[in-house]
């Protein structure tokens, strides 16, 4: 062959087209770093605890070959990169948006994480979200419910889990769906704490009260942690709505069920949002003072029966725990599937790359432990499939009323 | 020359030495996260540096600056998000308004003596961090969120460098620690002393006690209130949580305790030892989650405070600290 213009032109054009073959094998990923942000001292250290168990079941699923209809499950590792492992790099953010930034900082540029799970609080879902913009790394909200926090129209943040607007808006389905059977609901009282997950949850409610043609008779905002609730409860039994509900964290609820009980006030029925209402130490305190209470959730274990595989990882979750999957381990759970789940896809460790491969996500709801529809982002980076439920609390465990697809009982209505 | 005008001319000697160090320092030290630490450590000392103008030198313990951080906190990021108010003008606006409400507080409290003054500080810090809670206006318990467009001076914004809010607080640190080293000297700083040991000694001997406090409370105040606006900007989201709560008062009184309460140097002193150590073993050993890291600083508190009541000073003065003072 004589070296005229012409192949030289084409072996640079054959040489070309085979660099990009070469160029995975020289980047050769060996393991994906995975931040995770979240209180582990402080007044909500229980809950970043259990999530660092949760986490860890879920790093454990993606690491080892598991038979389980679950993104990553299969195979060992991150098939899309060779089988490179993923590295979980825990921090602690103290409940503090400071420090939450300067831990999103650190992991960013001394541990090189690909991506950041977090955070519990929404306060520091802000900032640990900021930072992740001006780095250009994924950011996945798993169990902040703020709904301010997708409308800021961030590139790099993603919700996987329902904002407070959509468990609202479950309630009221729900309502609507017991009005057409023939049952009275005229009047709501709202009860709620004044941080950010009390104001956006009371928020939405009015809104959707509003809009739905349902009365409020009380909208109570008290301090949350207050040493006493009695002038407010006894708001609450002059107004004797037909639906109470309260947006409470665990000591708030416990004792705003020991002082109705004080002042001889039984409400006709209670729909709660979540919090302090899903936890067991509520439960173990006044339960038997509430039979019947309805609580929203993002997760309900009666799914194991349709899903054997969801019963399977909550056994492996309850073996590093000791406790069952709950609203906030189970999403936890699930935002580290789905972030695997997009970087493996993504094939890179790029941040831009795995930005991409999460926009491109689409999940049916079948192989998540999630009762929702799908996992699909909008353009905000918000899942709005991600359906919740509601949960009524009946002979000391939980059983799933709602939504129809979902429910495995009718709801006792009115609360017995 | 008595020796006291002799000591003062070294402390200035030594703090012109230690700032050109710490402007250097950046050179050498590029890790974001490290820096990060550097410029908490500066606004720790700048602010406890504040602290210890009315807390230390004129003896009024103070446990409710937050308030005036939180005002200046929010006095720039409100007007910033709501009218395009350039940082700078809301760090300047937020120090007068401090300071004039420091004056407004000053008024009914400096006329409650010992643990009273500190229970009015308390009580009136929770008070501004409850209406700040519920002011809608302000975002209420959700806080603002300032919203980041790019690297400016004129915005005081930057994405990912940290040198320009390092210069800043350095410079905030020096104009701290300068105010006081000018007070320490002036007709002020003997007042303030001397309230401090005996106000009803100090009053037979002339001296203002109500208006001397009054100064302290609103030079204290306005400081503190730079620190908050610089804090604002930094962080680039406030919410009442972070900014106005309790604890935060008792972090910018630290320092200062722990260092040496009424000294120049203790409010350096303290944060430059309290702030890395809380930082580090937090990230180092917070992760955890067995709270390793708060046991230990814990302990370190206990040990110095246990071993030198008068704060670290004491271990760089030849004579004892409490006669730190001459005439």
């Amino acid at each position: 062959m004589t070296i005229s213009r012409r192949n030289v032109l084409l072996g640079g054009a054959a040489s070309a087209a085979l660099l990009p073959l070469a160029k995975p094998a020289r980047a050769q990923v060996k393991e994906v770093v995975i931040g995770v942000i979240y209180p582990l001292s402080g007044a909500s250290a229980q809950i970043g605890v259990d999530a660092q168990k949760a986490f860890e079941t879920a790093a454990d699923i993606i690491n080892k070959d598991y038979d389980f209809a679950l993104p990553m499950a299969k195979g060992e590792g991150f098939t899309g990169l060779g089988g490179a492992k993923v590295r979980l790099v825990f921090a602690d953010h103290q409940a503090d948006p400071q420090k939450g930034r300067a831990e999103a900082e650190r992991l960013i540029t001394q541990e090189k994480v690909s991506a950041i799970v977090g955070t519990y609080q929404s306060a520091v879902a802000v900032t640990v979200s900021q930072i992740c913009e001006r780095y250009q790394i994924p950011f996945l909200s798993a169990d902040n419910s703020s709904p301010s926090l997708h409308r800021r129209g961030l590139k790099y943040y993603f919700r996987a889990a329902p904002h407070d607007e959509m468990f609202s808006t479950a309630m009221f389905d729900f309502f609507d769906a017991l009005k057409k059977k023939g049952q009275k609901i005229e009047t709501l009282a709202l009860f709620h704490e004044d941080t950010i997950f009390g104001t956006d949850s009371a928020n939405a409610q009015l809104k959707l009260a509003a809009d739905r043609g349902y009365k409020i008779v009380a909208d109570i905002k008290y301090r949350a942690n207050s040493p006493s609730l009695t002038a407010e409860v006894q708001q609450l039994k002059a107004a004797n709505a037909d639906v109470l509900m309260p947006s409470s964290y665990t000591t708030d609820g416990i004792l705003l069920i020991k002082t109705m009980g004080e002042l001889g006030y039984k409400a006709k029925n209670i729909v709660a949002q979540d919090a302090g209402f899903s936890e067991k130490a509520l439960y173990d305190a006044v339960g038997d003072k509430i039979p019947g209470v309805i609580s929203r959730g993002s997760f309900s274990l009666d799914l194991a029966a349709k899903r054997p595989m969801v019963g399977k990882i909550n056994d492996m979750f309850k073996e590093k725990s000791g406790k069952d999957f709950n609203d906030y381990s189970s999403r936890q759970f699930m935002g580290l599937i789905v972030m695997a789940d997009a970087i493996n896809r993504a094939k890179s460790t790029d941040g831009e790359k795995i930005r991409e491969a999460l926009v491109a996500t689409d999940m049916p709801g079948e192989s998540t432990i999630m009762p929702w529809a799908k996992v699909k982002f909008d353009e905000l980076g918000q899942n709005n499939n991600a359906d919740p439920v509601l949960l009524q609390y009946n002979g000391g465990k939980f059983v799933t009323i709602f939504p129809p697809q979902a429910a495995v009982a009718d709801a006792i209505w009115p609360m017995p | 020359m008595d020796s006291f005008t002799q000591r003062r001319r070294r402390d200035l000697i030594l703090a012109a030495a230690l700032a050109a160090i710490a402007a250097c320092v950046p050179l050498f030290v590029k890790d974001v996260y490290v820096q990060n630490i550097m410029v908490l450590t500066l606004m720790y000392a700048a602010l406890s540096q504040a602290w210890n103008i009315l807390g230390g030198y004129c003896g009024q313990i103070s446990l409710g600056h937050a308030l005036y951080f939180g005002l200046g906190a929010y006095t720039t990021a409100l007007l910033f998000t709501k009218f395009g108010v350039l940082p700078w003008f809301g760090m300047l606006g937020g120090g007068i308004i401090s300071a004039l409400i420091a004056l407004a507080l000053g008024y009914p409290t400096f006329r409650l003596r010992g643990h009273y003054f500190v229970i009015a500080t308390i009580v009136i810090a929770e008070i501004g961090f409850l209406l700040f809670h519920n002011w809608d206006y302000a975002g209420a318990a959700l806080g603002i969120d300032i919203p980041v467009r790019g690297d400016s001076w004129a915005k005081f914004q930057f994405t990912r460098s940290k040198l320009p809010f390092y210069y800043f607080a350095l410079v905030f640190c020096c104009v701290a620690w300068f105010i006081t080293w000018w007070l320490e000297d002036s007709k002020w700083g003997f007042w303030w002393r001397a309230v401090k040991d005996n106000p009803d000694a100090a009053e037979s001997l002339g001296v203002v006690v109500f208006n001397s406090k009054m100064g302290a409370a609103a030079v204290s105040a306005f400081l503190t209130a730079i620190g908050g606006a610089f804090y604002a900007q930094f962080v680039s989201y406030i919410d009442p949580e972070s900014v106005m709560t309790f604890q935060f008062s008792l972090l910018m009184a630290l320092p200062a305790v722990l260092g040496g309460i009424g000294t120049l140097w203790g409010p350096v002193l303290g944060a430059v030892i309290l702030i890395p150590m809380t930082e580090l073993t937090r990230s180092f050993i917070g992760g955890s989650g067995r709270g390793v890291d708060l046991i230990l600083y814990g302990a370190v508190i206990v040990v110095i405070s246990l071993a030198r009541p008068d704060g670290l000073i004491g271990l760089f003065s030849r004579r004892p600290a409490s006669k730190g003072v001459p005439q």
